[in-house]
């Protein structure tokens, strides 16, 4: 068996005992994860298989909030509906942007997703129709009774999260195993390379940059969900910047590894606000301890694990 | 209120020059070390708060602005050499990726950091006895301090103009960012280079920030939107070269100053779109380095 489904399995069986056996708080620790693993794959997808580090993922997590938010109260539009407009609005907004941005590399790309995250954030701000810096209420979840669920129960919400990360897992992970994922890969490998042979670089990065945007617009369609409020604070930096160490904490280039590096994030912030209200710190000094020490991530330390077990037998 | 009143069109002037002042301040060290190694430091408007955070510390603990104004850059100068000893000496074979990152996680622990010293509440810093006040230009008030920072940031313009320019290590400075591995192999030493930038460029930076406590306030999270000017400055400019902050710095602020006033909705937005125009158009900023394309 490979290490990928072994992960996979475990991840699986842990989310669901943890959903069976833990009570209201752990259900909702279990919703954050979740909504958490979504944004993180997405951004894998990115900065994983592309090679784009993006530091302004927060802005389509943002769109995705405030469009489920837009949708509902002022379109009036109910809550599947209102998700579909929210995955649809950060797949616009990053079809607009990417045109501009794909065409940069590294360092510079980095700059321009940071500046173009704090220019949407900067325009929901001051935006008088999104309510400005007090946000927006109004979020309705999806009436899914026709299957029996509640979704305004925190059980069953917690379930349809995780339900919805798993088939965005499958949903990636097709993307990555596709022939467009492998190109993506190879231009990760080598632009140039990619680019002799005849691959239009520019049309495939863009392609990966609005993909990504969708599943971030999900999860920000959902923590909206879970709020039922949204504010400026989604496009934040910060939000930007959380997620993407939480990428590399997990391992990128794996999906799984953004996975498991949600959870591990999440429970120890919720472990060390427990302890300090100056978690921020720590979390920054753990992830600078990361990029220095073990840039491949959790994941990357199982697959070492993994190999020197066998290279032992 | 409107562009036809002179009086008015030349205060607001005046206030770009302020806010180009500062943004030359912090742009400076992060162009000229990203023209030498290709490295963006993103915890610079990290530095500039603690700069501030220095001075109105200093400034509280003897009362004197002057004091500050001198110790805090030092201070932020010297932090700026222990995270290169500590962070990117040591990043510094892998690829500027990771140094760029490690950085990044270098804000969030700056943000808690000056929560956890000095509170969440923001702070002011007064300005010194005779620039408290202000003078009539043209019929209008302007506050001297403001016209203090115009000329913090020239004085600073043309010492460096003069350093880069005229002297040997100036020449040393050029040679690197024009060409890294013909700079080595004339012998000279890259790596010390870098140290000594960048270790400048950070001074700068907290020198911006305790020259800007009293005209903005001293607050966490000061850094951010400060920190995202820097970087459009160092990209419409071209990094790598002082005259390119300097009109990056001019152009960016005269934009913001006006868009504020005229079209504050719009100005936001406009600066970003001022940025991604000069990325498509001319990638390496309005002052291209010479024998790089």
């Amino acid at each position: 068996m490979t290490l990928r489904l072994v992960t996979l399995a475990v991840l699986i069986v842990a989310a669901g005992a943890s959903w069976a056996f833990s009570g209201f708080f752990g259900k909702d620790l279990l919703t954050e994860i979740a909504i958490l693993a979504i944004f993180a794959m997405s951004l894998d997808l990115l900065a994983g298989y592309t090679g784009m580090v993006s530091l302004g993922h927060a802005a389509f997590f943002g769109v995705g909030a405030y469009g489920m938010a837009a949708a509902g109260s002022l379109l009036g539009l109910g809550g599947l509906p209102a998700m579909a407009v929210a995955v649809a609005a950060a797949m616009a907004l990053a079809l607009i942007v990417g045109v501009f941005v794909v065409r940069l590399k590294g360092v510079f790309f980095i700059m321009i997703t940071l500046a173009v995250g704090q220019m949407v954030h900067a325009w929901v701000f001051r935006s008088e129709a999104l309510g400005g810096d007090d946000g927006m209420g109004g979020i309705i979840r999806p009436d899914l009774g026709t299957i029996g669920l509640v979704l305004d129960d925190p059980a069953d919400f917690a379930l349809f999260a995780l339900v919805l990360a798993f088939l965005s897992f499958l949903a990636l992970d097709l993307v990555a195993r596709s022939p467009f994922g492998r190109l993506l890969t190879a231009i990760h490998q080598s632009e140039s390379r990619a680019r002799a042979l005849g691959c239009p670089v520019e049309r495939y990065k863009l392609g990966a940059y609005v993909i990504a945007a969708a599943f971030a617009g999900l999860a920000g369609a959902l923590a909206a969900q879970r709020d039922y409020f949204v504010s400026p604070e989604f496009l934040t930096w910060t939000v930007s910047g959380e997620v993407l160490i939480v990428v590399i904490v997990g391992g990128m280039g794996s999906l799984l590894g953004p996975v498991i590096g949600a959870a591990v994030v999440t429970l120890l912030k919720h472990q060390l606000s427990d302890v300090t209200t100056y978690w921020m710190f720590f979390l920054g000094l753990f992830f600078v301890l990361v990029v220095m020490f073990a840039d491949r991530g959790l994941y990357g330390a199982l697959r070492r694990l993994k190999r020197r077990r066998e290279a032992a037998t | 209120m409107a562009l036809t009143d002179p009086a008015f069109v030349a205060i607001q002037v005046l206030n770009a020059f302020q806010l180009a002042s500062l943004l030359f301040l912090l742009s400076v060290g992060l162009s000229v070390v990203f023209g030498l190694m290709n490295f963006i430091n993103l915890a610079h408007g990290t530095l500039y708060m603690v700069g501030a955070y220095v001075g109105y510390a200093v400034a509280q603990a003897s009362g004197s602005f002057w004091l500050a104004l001198v110790l805090a850059p030092v201070a932020v100068a010297l932090l700026g050499a222990i995270l290169h000893w500590l962070l990117l000496a040591r990043l510094q074979a892998a690829n500027p990726m990771k140094q760029v990152l490690a950085t990044f996680g270098l804000i969030f622990m700056g943000l808690d950091a000056v929560r956890w010293v000095w509170g969440s509440q923001s702070h002011g810093l007064e300005a010194p006895a005779g620039l408290d006040g202000s003078v009539t230009l043209l019929g209008q008030t302007y506050p001297v301090y403001r016209l203090f920072v115009i000329a913090v940031g020239a004085a600073v313009a043309v010492g460096l103009y003069l350093v880069l320019e005229r002297t040997r290590l100036g020449a040393r400075v050029r040679a690197g960012v024009d060409d890294r591995d013909m700079a080595a192999a004339l012998g000279i030493d890259i790596g010390r280079l870098f140290f000594g930038v960048f270790c400048l460029g950070c001074g700068l930076a907290g020198l911006a920030g305790v020259v800007a406590a009293p005209v903005l306030s001293v607050y966490p999270g000061m850094n951010m939107s400060v920190l995202v000017l820097a970087l459009i400055v160092v990209v419409v400019g071209g990094p790598g070269s002082l005259s390119g902050a300097v009109i990056g710095s001019l152009l960016i602020a005269l934009v913001q100053t006006f868009g504020q006033v005229f079209a504050p909705a719009l100005a936001s937005v406009a600066i970003y779109a001022a940025m991604a125009i000069v990325l498509l158009v001319r990638p390496g900023g309005l002052i291209p380095l010479k024998g790089r394309s």
